[in-house]
């Protein structure tokens, strides 16, 4: 059975995406920031991470290469807050969610899925990155 | 009467009269004074040589017929016709001649006086030897002829003196004339450029070289006050131009800042509302599929699904008016074809009673950029072109073309206007249209976030958009957006060609 570990910082969203994948069968591991998930990491070993982008600390981004670097095997999805489609800009500063998914690519992830997303979108997602 | 006093001719008319009545009589009455003294003293000289003469015949008259000799002399002299009378005293008896002296009153002192006593008589007495004694030679001459003559004199002076005066007055008229007349015409044309006609020249002609030098002193003063009022008021309008253009931008500056911060904030709004929309989508998507597909419990979590669906379209509708352009590199794509794509869309949902036309031009107008984006300000402007006609029905017109616009880069746009008969808008909301969240419709009728969605789409492609409406006729919007290279290439070429 594949293992899932969903990071992100409001645990209304991680919990939701972990109720969707263990209904659908998986074994999930929830956390709430990039620390966290990189403990979970040192614990066991995953097929898949999903990870937000924007967080306090360490940011989604960082998590993402140091997957990349520590463990090159582990499949990426990125989640991003931004708009279901099109470009955002929250500040002038801030990231678009073009910029989101271009510096997730970057860094490193495989797929990048913007919020809110249907249920069977995050379903063939991970489905799509897990071994066979 | 009092313009009259004051003005230049009559004071140098009065100084000139003053002049005259002072001098002609001190002058007529020295001349005369000069006239009749010379007359006089003629007159005296002649009449003492005279009877000196006549005093010396009668000293040479013998003794023995002395009266006879005596009487005779005094004839000749009464003959010449000067001596009015004539007598010798002291001898025996008076002697007197014999021709009666017309105008002689008789025994008289002698008058030395010229002119005196006013019988018109001047006597003069001589004292003659006779042997050892004397007698007095009396003779009384004629003055009225010499008076005559210097009254005739007199009256060649007074006529002397009137005639200069005469043309004293005419030459003084004259010359005031000649003086006055350059400053009149100056006063005149002064009271012009007063008066506004600042163009009017203080140029006079005129022969007194005073005067030429006031005019050309007063011309020059002129024309420099013509030369700074126009530098002043070419100043004045530079500022005018600048302030409006100030305020111009200031308000553009404003009203950008403005739809800036509204869209930071509704993005910031929007973001968390994903974050807050994502376990409610994932949540009734669960439930809904453990739940039997005909089941009430079903159809409810249906409508979560479709209320989360509608407020993720909502979202992303905010996020569109906030976001800026950074697409994935922009594509060339047809003008044409995707305003026609939108309107089979809008046709699905406009009522019956809106006609939609379009007019586009033949030749394709090719854009750069996203075409979305561009689908949505179709599909906006013209949603809220046919709500503006829902009540009453009318006419959605839609067209396409090429126009000038000398403010792109290229001096040419892809203009769209899109021009309803509906209701139209206030005046005084027409500054307001593009805000984000205004609308005039009723509430639960429309987001106000349509038009401000429309305006950030337009400014972050490059393009600008106008409003134009009448209350009661209707509303014109136009969109001018910068045409892809190849476009405006080609339109560039015509044009040349053209």
């Amino acid at each position: 059975m594949a293992s899932i570990l969903v990071v992100d910082d409001e645990p209304d969203v991680a919990e939701a995406i972990q109720s969707v994948l263990e209904h659908s069968g998986f074994n999930v591991v929830a956390a709430n920031s990039a620390q966290q998930g990189l403990a979970a990491i040192e614990q066991q070993t995953f097929d898949v991470v999903v990870t937000d982008i924007i967080m306090p600390k360490v940011n989604g981004l960082e998590l993402i290469r140091r997957l990349r670097t520590g463990h090159p095997r582990i499949r990426v999805i990125a989640i991003s807050g931004g708009g279901s489609f099109g470009p955002l800009s929250l500040k002038p500063e801030a990231i678009s969610t073009h910029a989101f998914i271009a510096a997730a690519r970057d860094a490193g992830a495989e797929e990048v899925l913007t919020k809110p997303f249907d249920m069977d979108d995050l379903l063939a997602a991970v489905r799509r990155h897990l071994p066979n | 009467m009092e313009r009259l006093i004051n003005s230049l001719r009559f004071r140098m008319m009065s100084v000139v009269l003053i002049v005259l009545a002072a001098l002609l009589p001190l002058l007529y009455l020295s001349v005369s004074a000069i006239v009749e003294e010379g007359y006089a003293e003629q007159f005296v000289n002649h009449v003492r040589s005279f009877s000196r003469l006549t005093a010396d015949e009668l000293e040479a008259v013998s003794d023995s017929d002395f009266e006879q000799r005596a009487a005779a002399l005094l004839d000749g002299v009464m003959l010449t016709g000067q001596v009015v009378y004539s007598e010798i005293s002291g001898g025996p008896r008076k002697l007197q001649s014999s021709i009666p002296s017309a105008a002689h009153p008789g025994q008289r002192h002698d008058d030395f006086a010229f002119g005196d006593q006013g019988d018109q008589v001047y006597y003069i007495s001589h004292s003659v030897k006779r042997g050892h004694r004397a007698v007095l030679l009396r003779l009384g001459f004629d003055e009225s002829p010499t008076l005559e003559r210097i009254a005739a004199a007199k009256s060649r002076v007074l006529t002397a003196v009137l005639t200069f005066t005469l043309a004293s007055i005419f030459v003084s008229i004259w010359l005031s004339a000649v003086i006055a007349r350059p400053m009149v015409r100056l006063q005149e044309a002064a009271k012009r450029v007063a008066s506004g006609d600042v163009h009017a020249s203080l140029q006079m002609r005129s022969g007194i070289r005073e005067v030429q030098e006031l005019n050309h002193h007063l011309e020059s003063m002129r024309q420099g006050l013509v030369g700074a009022n126009e530098r002043l008021a070419e100043e004045i309008r530079e500022r005018e131009v600048s302030e409006r253009k100030r305020l111009d931008l200031e308000r553009q500056l404003l009203h950008r800042e403005r739809i800036a911060a509204i869209g930071t904030l509704a993005g910031g709004v929007a973001h968390e509302f994903n974050n807050i929309l994502t376990p409610i989508l994932l949540y009734s998507q669960l439930a809904l599929n453990d739940t039997p597909a005909d089941s009430p419990r079903a159809r409810d979590l249906q409508r979560i699904v479709s209320a989360a669906h509608r407020a993720r379209n909502l979202i992303t509708r905010i996020l569109t008016f906030s976001r800026q352009i950074d697409s994935q590199g922009p594509t060339d794509f047809s003008m044409q074809a995707t305003v026609e794509e939108a309107l089979t869309l809008l046709r699905a949902i406009v009522p019956a009673n809106v006609e939609i036309i379009l007019n586009a031009q033949l030749e394709e107008i090719m854009l750069s950029g996203d075409p979305s984006l561009v689908h949505q300000v179709v599909i906006n402007l013209c949603t809220n072109a046919y709500q503006a006609m829902s009540r009453t029905g009318g006419r959605l017109h839609l067209r396409l073309w090429m126009a000038v616009e000398r403010t792109f880069e290229s001096g040419w746009a892809a203009l769209l206007e899109v021009t309803d008969t509906g209701h139209g808008i206030e005046s005084a909301a027409i500054p307001h249209v593009f805000e984000p969240f205004y609308t005039t419709r009723d509430v639960g009728e429309g987001t106000g976030l349509g038009l401000s969605v429309v305006h950030g789409i337009v400014t972050s492609m490059g393009g600008k958009i106008t409003v134009e409406s009448e209350v009661g006729r209707g509303t014109t919007f136009r969109v001018y957006w910068p045409l892809a290279a190849s476009s405006s290439q080609r339109v560039a070429a015509a044009a040349g060609r053209g």
